[in-house]
């Protein structure tokens, strides 16, 4: 099985086997094609194959006459405010996001600062499958590219939106585990216009991950140690692109990443009640969250053009995934670790709680999560099986929305294709473990 | 009728139109196969300033680091300067990014090997092999290397001239010198080598920025604005380059241009009034060089058009200079290319040392007239027409290394297929335009008659 994915979400594969800069090259002159030249932004993340996609992805705007920035190594949601800062057409994050070091990936951001929705992004594909590419001539051509630091912007959205003065006036003490990804240039700044004592590690960009850069209770054991060895307030540990977030409690204990969203929310809506935006394969936990706040929930398909698109349609006050991507629609509406940031220590500045306080606080569900790879032909054919199969249990509700979700009065079960990997993803949640178990085992049957 | 050519893919790189068939997609796998041809060494890289370069380079990088190449990049720079720094950094190769004297549309690449030559025949094929094969070597993203600046190599570049052929000796009058790099690569170094060499410097078409604000090749009637500048100022010589600084024609303190083939004989005149050995030139360069060399009695070879024909040449003779009439100056001491900021740094030596001025330099030689004429000939055709021009002149002596070179008493005409586009080129030299133009006239109106 060839691990390429080429789909809603931009193009991922594994460099040095698919992901190869003609492909690269291809796409940036497709996705200039799409928006008709313009200026467009480039950032990458800190793996080591970003200097050749950024070089391929540079070739390929500029010879299609755009007017192409370098952000250089930056996180994509510095990325996504600058594209509307800079008055940009769109953008280009080069990053695997949470995936192991030998990925990469491009992802695709239009002229409002949001990834581009199921819709347009077909539409891109499209133009890379016609493989038709305007050419610039050698009088349109750009001669020089212009590198821009976007993180001050970033910084000061952030300040503006934030009341820093009360995060200062606190004192913090924060560890934070950049991943040695892009959030090493922004994080430890942004905790230090803080006022907090930072203890940051793999903060290196120049230096390989140390470990996956996906925020899971697994990864972050290093983080953990800091925070006790420092008696850290809170720590937070990246992705290598600064959307997805973990956190470690003052206590030592590393969060699931569902938590993260479910300790968004708990704080957001305890300030400001009104809907909250998740997808339906996020923790239960939200509702219940919610329902304390007088509040409601829109669940989305998996993706975060979803997310993002249904926060500004019901005017929500938060968003998120239970991956660890949060959005906090003040600053913009997709997900942001460095907004995440800002939320969790506005709230323990303000109120002087610990963050192992307000975790307890939160209702906990069993969730387990697995996943099987299956080769990409057999995608359909094995979710329809289950399609079948699904209809005939005793599941309250039955939502094909994003692969199948069954859903009983006690917990639920989804089960899907993933947008970026060729894998089925399960996700099963329960009030109490057996029943996760009971689930999770009816699921792996199926897929056996 | 033939399509306009917009592509060239040769064992001399490969050519092409911007914004036409020149892709990123060609030039990113282009360099890739450069990069297993190299077994994912060091590579250094250096461009011409035109409009496509940073485009170009952008691609070249890509395909470079994706086989698993270290790049060290110069950006702006004399293509010598690439084939220095491939020498002084033990890089496994170096790409130059420069379409010379083609017109602002085109771009090319240009592929160097270790020694920093240009690749050699054999080589130039087994790279182009690799190419059509398709299968490139991939490296992990894990292990990938990454791109150094390296913001060095113009000064080592200028330090390698100044300690091969030394600054102007301090007792003589202070030389001005004005230059027009035709805002072409030559900008990033020219007026700096002038004044370390101790010169002062007048500049027009100094701005790096792929404009071309005069037709690129320095043959006299491009040169009219720098002929302007050299009377204005008063300048000792006028010195024009190309875009990629590897040809260079001087003008006279009068304003006049001396013509290109003189470039090659003044260097030469320098080099062996210090340094006599054997001299190396191509077919097609004037009797000058045969003047110079014996004046200093030192053996002249000839060789097959082409600068990789000339350097190979030079290596296998030992020669202490060499190069082409079209202002191609190649000193081995400092490089195995054409240089035209060597060729600066000797004129301007011959200058200092020997007092002179150009135009007293060039009427110690003797005056020659050289006519250059191009038919259209069908690929195909070419051999035909070379067969016919052989028999024709059967009672001369003739070398047919290169298309057939006939020598008379008072003269030479040579007739050869081009390498690049379907033409024939006449090229025919006497002492004066009557005889010379008598010689090609000939030969043209026989293969005109031949393609009827």
């Amino acid at each position: 099985m060839k691990p390429l994915k080429i789909g809603i979400t931009g193009v991922r594969g594994i460099v040095g086997e698919t992901f190869t800069p003609e492909l690269a090259i291809a796409f940036a002159q497709a996705f200039a094609a799409y928006l008709d030249g313009g200026r467009i932004l480039v950032c990458r993340d800190t793996r080591p194959s970003g200097p050749m996609v950024r070089a391929a992805v540079m070739a390929g705007l500029l010879a299609a006459g755009c007017e192409a920035v370098d952000l250089d190594v930056c996180p994509t949601p510095a990325m996504q405010l600058a594209v509307k800062h800079l008055n940009a057409r769109g953008g280009i994050s080069i990053t695997a996001g949470h995936n192991p070091s030998q990925w990469n990936a491009l992802k695709f951001v239009r002229d409002d600062g949001l990834y581009l929705n199921a819709a347009q992004a077909e539409e891109l594909l499209d133009i890379f499958h016609q493989g038709e590419f305007a050419k610039a001539k050698w009088n349109e051509i750009q001669t020089r590219i212009e590198t821009v630091d976007a993180i001050d912007h970033h910084i000061g959205v952030l300040k503006s939106v934030f009341d820093t003065a009360a995060i200062r006036a606190r004192k913090l003490t924060v560890a934070v585990d950049c991943c040695n990804g892009a959030c090493a240039k922004l994080s430890p700044r942004w905790l230090e216009e803080l006022g907090c004592t930072v203890l940051a590690i793999n903060d290196d960009i120049a230096a390989p991950f140390p470990h996956n850069p996906e925020p899971k209770r697994e990864t972050m054991a290093q983080l953990r140690a800091v925070v006790k060895a420092g008696r850290a307030d809170i720590g937070f540990a990246h992705d290598a692109d600064g959307e997805r977030l973990g956190i470690v409690t003052e206590t030592g204990e590393p969060l699931s990443e569902e938590m993260t969203l479910a300790l968004a929310t708990e704080i957001k809506l305890s300030r400001t009640p009104g809907t909250v935006v998740t997808n339906i394969s996020t923790t239960q936990a939200i509702e219940k969250i919610a329902s304390r706040h007088n509040s409601n929930v829109i669940r989305t398909p998996v993706g975060a053009a979803y997310i993002s698109e249904a926060i500004l349609d019901h005017n929500a006050v938060i968003g998120g995934e239970g991956n660890g991507a949060v959005v906090i629609p003040e600053v913009h509406a997709t997900s942001d670790s460095a907004a995440t940031i800002g939320l969790m220590l506005e709230q323990i500045a303000k109120t002087g709680e610990r963050v192992s306080e307000l975790a307890a606080n939160l209702p906990r569900y069993a969730m387990l999560k697995h996943y099987v790879e299956v080769a990409p032909n057999l995608l359909f054919s094995v979710l329809n099986d289950v399609r079948r199969d699904a209809e005939k249990t005793d599941a309250g509700d039955i939502d094909l929305s994003d692969g199948i979700r069954l859903s009983w009065m006690d917990g639920w079960l989804h089960i899907r294709a993933s947008n970026t990997e060729s894998m089925i993803r399960v996700i099963a949640e329960a009030e109490d473990e057996g029943r996760a178990n009971d689930l999770m085992a009816w699921a792996k049957d199926r897929l056996r | 009728m033939r399509a306009i050519p917009t592509l060239k893919i040769s064992i001399s790189g490969v050519r092409g139109v911007i914004g036409d068939s020149l892709t990123p997609a060609l030039l990113t796998r282009f360099a890739q196969a450069f990069g297993t041809y190299v077994s994912s060494g060091t590579i250094v890289i250096g461009r011409d300033t035109r409009t496509s370069g940073e485009m170009v380079r952008q691609a070249v990088v890509a395909g470079l680091l994706s086989s698993g190449c270290r790049v060290i990049d110069l950006d702006v720079c004399p293509v010598p300067t690439v084939q220095l720094i491939v020498r002084e950094r033990h890089a496994h190769g170096g790409i130059a990014i420069t379409a010379s004297h083609n017109p602002a549309e085109w771009n090319a690449l240009k592929f160097i090997n270790s020694d920093g030559l240009f690749l050699s025949l054999g080589q130039a094929r087994e790279l182009l092999d690799i190419y059509h094969q398709g299968d490139y070597t991939k490296v992990t993203g894990s292990v990938m290397r990454g791109v150094e600046t390296f913001t060095g190599a113009l000064d080592a570049h200028i330090n390698a001239i100044i300690n091969e052929v030394g600054a102007l000796p301090k007792t003589s009058r202070r030389l001005r010198v004005a230059l027009d790099s035709c805002n072409g690569a030559g900008s990033v170094i020219a007026p700096g080598l002038i004044e370390t060499l101790g010169a002062e410097v007048v500049a027009i078409n100094t701005t790096p920025d792929g404009s071309f604000p005069r037709g690129a090749e320095p043959i006299p009637e491009n040169l009219t604005g720098l002929c302007r500048l050299v009377k204005a100022s008063g300048a000792d010589a006028g010195f024009a380059q190309d875009m990629d600084a590897d040809r260079l024609a001087v003008v006279a303190e009068t304003g006049e241009p001396i013509g290109e083939e003189y470039t090659l004989a003044l260097a030469t005149r320098y080099v062996l009034s210090r340094t006599p050995g054997p001299v190396v030139t191509n077919l097609s360069t004037s009797w000058l060089m045969d003047d110079v060399t014996r004046m200093f009695e030192c053996p002249l070879h000839r060789s097959k058009i082409g600068e990789v024909n000339v350097t190979e040449m030079m290596q296998q003779v030992g020669a202490v200079i060499g190069g082409e009439g079209n202002g191609g100056v190649i000193y081995p001491r400092i490089n195995y290319c054409r240089d035209s900021q060597v060729g600066i740094a000797l004129i301007l030596r011959l200058l200092a040392e020997t007092g002179r001025t150009v135009t007293e330099l060039v009427s110690g030689l003797p005056r020659y007239k050289m006519i250059k004429e191009k038919l259209e000939c069908p690929s195909h055709r070419i051999g035909e027409v070379l067969k016919m021009i052989r028999s024709q002149y059967a009672d001369h002596p003739v070398d047919l290394r290169d298309g057939v070179k006939v020598s008379f008493e008072d003269g030479w005409l040579h007739v050869r297929g081009s390498n690049t586009e379907p033409i024939i080129r006449l090229i025919a030299e006497a002492g004066d335009e009557t005889k010379a133009r008598q010689m090609l006239n000939g030969a043209a109106e026989r293969i005109v008659r031949l393609l009827k």
